[in-house]
């Protein structure tokens, strides 16, 4: 799972403006956004509600496009979602009518794969995400928890370039959110993969990116960028992890 | 057209519903209240029959024995022999283009305006209404027959396809579409279909049962079958014989439908 090309995974955010119109008028959901991400590197984007996290992830992932700027990824510009993304939503979205195995084969069906190596494909997926024997279980049937691990093997089956993940964690409770935490960094050490990571939780922005984008609201942009100098894995109850944090909050709140 | 959609789909499956025999549910509790209200109705019948002249209401023993001297003589098979030979093909084929247009105007905003006033039009006509067009453009004849089955199934499937496919969620195909799904056919094959297949399966069931009921109605302008000797016996005041084919065409739905809700739950085990 090694990456081929490690640059084929850099994103590049240039002025990207999006407008919606609310009930209320036009609502500038974001406004001149820029920044980039490395190839390899762990992205947070943090901010208040409503400050166009959500947003941004849609018009990064082509699910979206923006009003005006441009995103692309390795030079490519986006414009529809496609498989060098994989995609991965807080409520799971996953295949009702698939089992774990089925969900997380999806993609390596569209790609024609033969079968035998689409196998080993999804068994070793299965391993990395810890679920073995869970196979042929349907979501219904599994924890938030475990949703979620099959919602990240079934988004790194195809081998993305990028991992967009939009607070994968928020709707689990909070032993299950640290192991996931843990889990996804040894995932990520081990695959090499580009992650851009929602989330509203400042401690979790904090203990993943390697930098941390803070958004501002009304309208949506980025307030600062914060690197993260801290060797992994990395533990709340330092002194440099509370500094960081504290620092991320100031922006949220400022 | 939303909301039409979702009232119709809701209509169709309400009126079709408790229609289901506790048969293949492994409740003993329901199969014995089953067993057990179908003997009180039988003995209700039987008593009321105790005062009635046979061409009024005929007991259930004398029933019973034409049942079995309609089955004896080779009539019963040879009538739903005929009728099966428009139903099946009826059935089939408007369920078919039902679930087919259905989907297409579903999922097609561009398809789905061009269609809408043309759905409302047609929607109210009922296939009985038809039956002229029937006659001149197939026959007196089984496809004559089919036709006005196919219309009737036509209409149950499309509403309830309609009505699945608009709830497919855009999440799961934006997923889709990450994992390289593309174009609409492939959407359609490989999310629409599956997620709205709850809705298409509530259709087809309820549209076999229509299906049955519409045999009748189908065989009046003088096509052989189950309805065609309904219609005869209740002209010759043979009741005995109309109940004879009436409980046909219900072992036939009961067949029918029991086997289709075991294969349901088997396609439908993932919810
Ligand atoms: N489809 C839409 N139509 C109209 N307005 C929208 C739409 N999507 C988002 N908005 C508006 O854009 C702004 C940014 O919303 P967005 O969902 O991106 O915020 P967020 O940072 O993800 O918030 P949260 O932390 O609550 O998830 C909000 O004011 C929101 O109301
Ligand atoms: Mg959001």
């Amino acid at each position: 799972m090694a990456i081929d090309d490690p640059d084929a995974s850099r994103v590049r955010v240039d002025n990207v403006g999006k407008q919606y119109t609310g009930s209320q008028g036009p609502v500038q959901a974001l406004e001149d956004v820029s920044f980039e991400v490395e190839p390899g590197e762990f992205v947070c984007l943090v901010g208040p509600s409503g400050s166009g996290k959500t947003t941004l992830f849609r018009v990064v992932a082509g699910l979206e496009s923006p009003t005006s700027g441009t995103v692309s990824l390795n030079g490519t510009p986006v414009t529809e979602p496609n498989a060098d993304m994989g995609i991965v939503f807080q409520e799971y979205h996953l295949f009702p009518w698939r089992t774990v195995h089925g969900n997380i084969a999806f993609g390596l069906e569209q790609a024609a794969m033969p079968a035998d190596e689409r196998e080993r494909r999804v068994q070793h997926l299965v391993d990395l995400v810890g679920l073995d024997g869970f196979e042929e279980s349907y979501p219904k049937d599994l924890s938030g928890g475990m949703k979620q691990r099959v919602g990240l093997a079934r988004a790194l089956a195809v081998d993305p370039a990028l991992l967009l993940m939009d607070e994968p964690f928020g709707a689990v409770d909070a032993q299950t959110k640290e192991m996931l935490q843990t889990e996804l960094l040894e995932i990520w050490e081990q695959t090499g993969k580009t992650v851009l990571f929602v989330t509203h939780d400042i401690e979790e922005a904090v203990k993943l990116a390697d930098r941390v984008v803070v958004m501002a609201k009304d309208p949506g942009r980025i307030r600062d960028v914060v690197e993260i100098d801290l060797p992994r894995p990395r533990s709340r109850t330092d002194e440099a992890f509370g500094e960081y944090y504290e620092r991320v909050l100031e922006l949220v709140r400022a | 057209m939303a909301t039409d959609v979702r009232q119709e789909v809701e209509r169709s499956e309400s009126g079709e519903q408790g229609v289901g025999f506790p048969l293949t549910d492994i409740d003993l509790r329901r199969l014995l209240f089953g067993i057990g209200g179908i003997a009180a109705f039988v003995g209700l019948w039987w008593v009321v029959s105790l005062f009635q002249p046979a061409y009024i209401l005929p007991s259930p023993v004398v029933v019973a024995e034409t049942f079995a001297a309609e089955a004896a003589s080779g009539e019963m098979t040879t009538a739903l022999g005929q009728s099966v030979r428009h139903w099946l093909p009826g059935a089939v084929i408007g369920t078919g283009l039902g679930i087919a247009v259905g989907i297409a105007l579903a999922w097609s905003p561009l398809v789905d305006d061009i269609s809408s006033p043309v759905v409302r039009v047609l929607r109210p006509v009922p296939p009985l209404a038809l039956i002229g067009f029937a006659i001149a453009w197939f026959g007196i004849n089984h496809a004559g027959a089919a036709f006005i089955i196919a219309v009737g199934a036509f209409w149950i499937n499309f509403y309830a396809t309609y009505g699945g496919v608009e709830g497919v969620s855009e999440e799961l195909l934006d997923v889709a579409r990450s994992l390289g799904v593309q174009g609409d056919l492939q959407q359609i094959r490989s999310v629409v279909v599956p997620a709205a297949s709850p809705e298409i399966m509530t259709g087809i069931r309820t549209g076999i049962g229509r299906s049955w009921m519409l045999v009748v109605a189908a065989e009046i302008f003088g096509v052989p079958g189950i309805g065609r000797e309904i219609l005869r016996a209740s002209n010759n005041l043979q009741v005995d014989v109309v109940i004879t084919y009436i409980l046909v065409l219900s072992i036939m739905f009961l067949i029918v439908d029991t086997a289709f809700r075991a294969a349901q739950r088997r396609v439908l085990a993932w919810r």
